[in-house]
């Protein structure tokens, strides 16, 4: 094969571990992000996405008022962030594409990684799948039903997963394998 | 592969950060109804009809079609009342809390949230005066902070003060029309 990491020449090789450590950098400060505005349960990823939307209100006839006393500490009460369907738009069209650069890079990497071809193409269709599990999640969870937070989960640890096992075997070929030379 | 960075590149740009809170929700309602030591919360549920007549004047629709005005009383006095508004921008959304005195006008303006990126511009514009252009606004009135503080602050506070003037527009047309007009 022509493209093969083990053998490639030393700026290749240090190029594609400073990409893995960039990504690697991003993906831990994406987890912690998730962790601060949405969490890692089911129940806080369907709080952020699914929102009062799914209550499908029904808009009175004429305009009416309820008013009630609160107190003080009524207003101090944590907040939970919420992504609304304008929102998300947003969000997908800004994020998927990124997420796409990011599996096509980590795909190049794959194809320099001397694998089986099925498990090649396993790796990079893991890839690919994870952020239209993670987005796919989110819409399903606004649109159709809370239960499908667990897809957003899933889809973010599939990202994960398939980031470390891309980088766990890149790095062992590219700097321990024997059959570097 | 320059598609490819380019896309890249506008990506993330484009990307929307993590809100803040610039000023916490019991700190803005002290300083917006001051001396207030009962509250009340009042929610307006819009029809249909009256959700468009809003979305009309200033292409605004409340979450879930429901406007809440916070009501502060101090014994039997009414102190005021207070809105938090949302504008979504295309770096993220801000929030605004409006405090009305008694008589109807502005009493002042907070920013509450902000998104990370966005948080050094509204916070020159601040610094700049924006929040004191709208004191004494009534309904019928157009905020004009960002026209107020441009050339005294660079181009993205002044680009902010523009999506703050939004949610003071907003507030004034919710309060003007639902306040006092519907009855509970």
């Amino acid at each position: 094969m022509l493209y093969d990491l083990r053998r490639a020449a030393l700026p290749i090789r240090w190029l594609v571990t400073c990409l893995l450590a960039t990504l690697g950098l991003s993906y831990l400060f994406g987890a912690l992000m998730v962790s601060l505005y949405a969490g890692f349960t089911p129940k806080r990823v369907a709080a952020t996405y699914a929102g009062p939307e799914m209550s499908m209100r029904m808009p009175p006839e004429t305009t009416m008022v309820v008013e009630h006393p609160i107190t003080g500490t009524d207003f101090a009460q944590p907040e939970v962030h919420t992504v609304d369907t304008n929102l998300l738009i947003q969000d997908t069209h800004v994020h998927v594409p990124m997420y796409g650069l990011i599996a096509a890079a980590l795909s190049l990497v794959v194809v320099g990684l001397s694998l089986r071809q099925g498990w090649a193409l396993g790796l990079i269709t893991l890839l690919f799948a994870a952020p239209w599990l993670d987005f796919g999640g989110m819409w399903l969870t606004k649109i159709a039903s809370e239960r499908f937070a667990i897809v957003t989960l899933i889809g973010g640890w599939a990202m994960a997963a398939a980031y470390l096992v891309v980088t766990v075997l890149a790095v062992q070929q590219m700097w321990f394998s024997r059959e570097r030379s | 592969m320059n598609l490819l960075l380019r896309a890249a590149m506008i990506a993330a740009v484009l990307h929307i950060t993590p809100a803040v809170v610039l000023v916490k929700r019991p700190d803005a309602v002290q300083a917006l109804l001051p001396g207030a030591d009962a509250y009340f919360a009042r929610e307006v549920h819009l029809s249909d009809a009256d959700a468009h007549k809003l979305h009309v004047a200033v292409d605004w629709s409340p979450e879930d079609g429901v406007l809440t005005f916070y009501r502060g009383k101090a014994g039997s006095a009414v102190v005021g009342a207070l809105e938090f508004v949302r504008v979504d921008t295309p770096h993220g959304p801000i929030e605004v809390a409006v405090g009305f005195a008694p008589e109807g006008t502005v009493r002042g303006v907070i920013v509450t949230k902000a998104t990370v990126e966005m948080k050094p511009w509204v916070l020159e514009a601040v610094a700049a005066g924006l929040t004191n252009r709208y004191r004494g606004l009534k309904t019928g009135d157009s905020p004009g902070g960002a026209a107020a503080i441009a050339g005294h602050v660079g181009d993205l506070a002044e680009y902010i003060a523009g999506e703050v003037d939004k949610g003071v527009a907003r507030a004034l047309a919710a309060y003007g029309a639902f306040y006092n007009h519907v009855r509970a």
